[in-house]
């Protein structure tokens, strides 16, 4: 076996997707005497990671051939429900968290930029409601005696903050390696996908059986692999201008 | 016999103690200041004192002030920033010449001098300077310090005889405090002034005078004023879900609560649609509490009065000041949530039994439903929780005392109390691939609710009977939408609990630093818009627009001394409480345009931000616990002041473009 088929196997192994030979023909003969095929494989991968999907002759035709979106996937909008017949590849061009007004991130990215969430220099705020109805039986007494003090003001805003991640809604923009674009919606809360966690340009495996309904994907943690990466090119880009995106969004004009 | 002089901090506290030490029996004599007197009589302080000759008097407040010398009191000359390291100088001022006067007779023919301040830092530090002017006259003097933090009679003559020494750290926290606002305030006060009012306009005649806690008060003030005024409303949607059973209409709320997207939110009904059933995933009936309330602190006191009891904070101190030296409830000023194990509440709430209003609940605590408060995190080692010491009935205090007074039994007698308890019912669906909850509470046992009308616990309808893994066809499924709305403008309970959390001033100095803001006229308040008057007493504790008071009161005090200042004095002048709705805090424009042009020209250490001040109060505990020396927190904490300034001066133009911006171009 070849070194080029030996690296298809090891990623193919790792649900990667699978470059093209010539690619790793280039990759493998980069250096000479070549590197032990494990160091190669954590190259490839690596690499392959941090590629723009939709790049000529980066990935094996065959695998693109099976791995792309059903044509014209996202434009099926009066359908109601069908499944994915295959597993795709796809890459992140955007998040974003609907469970957040763009307000409250515009805010927050501002407090960012005066340098408030820096140690030493951080500003406590009101939690945005007083939640204190009834309370439950099982939380501790020493959690609840802190809402008096300086701490507990932290704490409470913290611990809001958690429960809105653990409960966000994100929406992706996901593209596939011949470049159709598809918007991805979560169903079920999964894990990675966050503001700040998902990098633009990171490769995520949508398994075969995955629900489409009106030409967007339902994300589901048993049905969405992320395999990770990143596009500095892009992500660097996405998050120096997430704050202009979300003013522009709103139609705020800057003070 | 031995002789022995008694020094209270406020002449109010020297009756009340003597009373008490002398059994009633006591001589009163005249003193060349109007207020304060001497009493007379023998007491017995035990061992090694014995049975001696007592003179008991006061000073009103602190005893001394810091300045700088003459050469530094012109504004012209030399430039402000010399008073950071300019000579200061000590010195008993007019109006207190008298009262030192008759500190250094009284000393002269005595043994020992006990002081009788109150226990706290300032306490501490005004106990040392009457021990120096003491001094003076009697240098063999021995000095002790009684600690107390009511003036109940047991807990006086306990504290009587077992006298203490004075705490040097806590007094050399404070005069470095007062040294630090000094030096600082002045050099800022006259850098703003000197350099704004030849900008002209409104700005001509102004002292634009800067305090570091108060200009952080004002950056909370100007901040949320900001976040309002440039608040952008976002449309949202969500899915509602409602089914009647037995009559009762269920309200299900959707687990993702609300979506900003119109898309998602509009494909994920139709799941819900299409699925036509709902199946029942969860129900859950289980005991719940409604927790009662912390042993009260100063800050929570100050909240709650602006909330319920239509106070401002300085009003609210003020009043707990008269009912702490009349003796009807412990020293208002305390960091303190948790009461001592040792101490007996029973008889305190037994003191409770006879009054109208709430006798019948404090006897059916004596009676067996007492139960030991909860216990906080906080504990300042000096003073308890807010409590009553003794009853006080109603025709002997004022209106504002009375409310005060009963907020304080109240709270006090519900922390002795049990918690509500109540049964929680919760019922979950799953609809399409969408989680849906209702949740039913009953609440079965008010207790300590019965007695504290400042917070409510109502109880929804009962569910109808759901049962896991069932099947039903929801009533109603909808899409709705909304808007988001912006934040009100700071109340002043917001404003302290800011304070607070960013540790700004003490508990005791917070509600000074919200009027001087105003007396600066770089803040006032407005009636909150378009929302009905809530009675506070009925009103919900989870609502935070209820009954602040009206935040009025305007008692100037001495330029930029922090703390204290007119502690003791009847304040609260010239205002009277709102009789409107809550009043929330607005920035003039002028106190815009200093926080901005602060804010605009290095925020790392702006001066409208709270870090500075925060790390200067942390300074303060830190001599206190002899982790520091004044010395030391001297010098650090006026190098970093200087650097500020060296800055400001640099970038002073970022401050005159805010004030073009906002006060000369809406001229």
């Amino acid at each position: 076996m070849d070194i080029t088929t030996q690296l298809q196997t090891a990623l193919r192994s790792h649900s990667l997707p699978i470059p093209s030979h010539t690619w790793l023909q280039t990759l493998s003969s980069s250096r000479t005497p070549p590197p032990p095929l494990a160091s190669l494989i954590a190259t490839a991968r690596t690499r392959l990671l941090a590629s723009d999907l939709t790049t000529p002759s980066l990935l094996d035709s065959s695998y693109v051939a099976t791995h792309a979106l059903p044509a014209n996937l996202a434009q099926q909008t009066s359908i109601p429900e069908s499944r994915l017949g295959r597993d795709v590849v796809v890459q992140v061009l955007d998040v974003e968290n609907l469970s957040r007004s763009r307000w409250e991130q515009v805010e927050e990215l501002e407090a960012i930029e005066r340098g408030e969430q820096t140690r030493g220099r951080q500003v406590i705020r009101l939690p945005a409601a007083n939640e204190n109805g009834e309370e439950g039986v099982g939380v501790s007494v020493g959690d609840a005696a802190a809402t008096q003090t300086q701490a507990g003001a932290a704490t409470q805003v913290a611990r809001e903050s958690e429960r809105q991640a653990r409960n966000a809604t994100h929406k992706l923009v996901l593209q596939d390696c011949k470049g159709a674009k598809i918007f991805g919606i979560e169903l079920v809360r999964v894990e990675r996908i966050a503001i700040g966690k998902l990098n633009i340009g990171e490769k995520v495996l949508i398994r075969a059986g995955t629900r489409v309904a009106r030409g967007v994907l339902l994300l589901e943690p048993a049905q969405c692999l992320v395999l990770g990466g990143k596009v500095e090119a892009w992500h660097k880009p996405w998050m120096e201008e997430r704050l202009a995106r979300l003013r522009d969004a709103v139609g705020a004009d800057r003070r | 016999m031995t002789r022995i002089l008694c020094v209270a901090e406020k002449p109010s506290i020297a009756k009340a103690v003597a009373g008490h030490l002398s059994g009633g029996q006591f001589q009163t004599q005249n003193t060349r200041d109007t207020f304060v007197k001497n009493y007379l009589f023998d007491f017995d302080f035990g061992p090694p004192w014995g049975h001696s000759s007592v003179t008991m008097t006061s000073v009103k407040g602190h005893l001394t002030t810091m300045d700088f010398t003459a050469e530094h009191q012109r504004w012209d000359y030399p430039p402000p920033d010399r008073l950071f390291d300019a000579p200061l100088r000590t010195f008993v001022p007019d109006d207190s010449k008298n009262i030192a006067k008759n500190i250094e007779d009284q000393a002269r023919r005595a043994t020992a001098l006990f002081i009788w301040t109150d226990c706290d830092r300032e306490g501490e530090h005004i106990g040392s300077e009457i021990r120096d002017v003491a001094k003076k006259s009697n240098s063999r003097l021995e000095v002790k310090r009684a600690r107390f933090s009511n003036i109940e009679r047991a807990h006086i003559l306990t504290a009587a005889r077992r006298l203490i020494t004075l705490d040097e750290k806590q007094a050399d926290a404070v005069a470095a405090r007062i040294e630090l606002d000094l030096r600082i305030g002045y050099a800022f006060t006259r850098f703003l002034t000197l350099n704004l009012r030849p900008m002209g306009g409104p700005l001509t005649d102004l002292l634009i005078s800067y305090g570091s806690c108060q200009f952080p008060t004002l950056g909370f003030v100007v901040d949320r004023y900001f976040r309002v005024k440039n608040f952008v409303p976002e449309e949202f949607w969500a899915i509602k879900v409602m089914h009647e059973r037995d009559d009762i209409k269920v309200n299900f709320s959707w687990a993702r609560h609300r979506l900003f997207d119109r898309m998602t939110v509009v494909i994920l009904y139709e799941r819900c649609i299409s699925a036509k059933t709902a199946k029942v995933s969860k129900v859950q009936e289980k005991p719940t509490k409604k927790w009662k309330p912390l042993p009260l602190t100063t800050v929570e006191f100050q909240k709650m009065a602006t909330r319920f009891l239509r106070l401002t904070g300085q009003e609210a101190m003020n009043v707990a000041e008269r009912l702490y030296t009349k003796g009807f409830i412990s020293y208002p000023r305390t960091e303190t949530d948790r009461f001592d194990k040792g101490m007996n509440l029973r008889a305190l709430v037994q003191k409770q039994t006879q009054d109208a209003r709430w006798g019948q609940f404090a006897q059916n605590l004596v009676d067996g439903a007492l139960r030991q408060p909860r216990q906080g995190r906080n504990d300042d080692k000096a003073h308890p929780p807010i409590h009553p010491v003794i009853y006080a009935a109603p025709t002997v205090l004022d209106e504002k005392e009375k409310k005060v007074y009963e907020f304080i039994v109240r709270r006090f007698l519900a922390c002795c109390s049990e918690d509500a308890k109540g049964v929680a019912s919760d019922v979950e669906i799953e609809y399409g691939d969408e989680m849906f909850t209702a949740h039913g509470v009953i609440v079965l046992e008010r207790n300590y609710l019965d007695v504290y009308p400042y917070e409510n616990w109502t109880g929804t309808a009962m569910l109808p009977k759901f049962t896991l893994g069932e099947r039903f066809e929801p009533t109603q499924a909808l899409i709705t939408e909304g808007k988001t709305t912006a934040p009100g403008y700071l109340t002043e309970a917001d404003l302290i609990s800011l304070m607070d959390a960013n540790g700004i001033g003490t508990d005791a100095s917070m509600a000074d630093h919200i009027e001087k803001i105003q007396t600066r006229e770089y803040a006032r308040t407005v009636e909150r818009a378009g929302r009905g008057v809530n009675e506070g007493a009925d009103a919900d504790a989870d609502n935070d627009n209820d009954g602040a008071g009206g935040a009025r009161g305007g008692r100037g005090r001495g330029r930029g001394r922090g703390g204290r200042g007119s502690r003791g004095r009847r304040g609260g002048r010239g205002g009277g409480s709102g009789r409107g709705g809550v009043r929330e805090f607005v920035p003039t424009s002028l106190g815009v345009a200093l926080i901005e042009g602060f804010d605009r020209m290095h925020f790392e250490t702006s001066l409208g931000k709270p870090f500075l001040r925060k790390e200067m109060e942390l300074q303060m505990k830190a001599i206190c616990e002899g982790r520091t020396t004044k010395q030391m927190v001297l010098r650090e904490s006026i190098s970093k002041y200087r650097h500020v300034y060296d800055q400001s001066c640099e970038e002073l133009n970022v401050l005159k473009d805010a004030c073009r911006q906002y006060i000369l171009a809406a001229q």
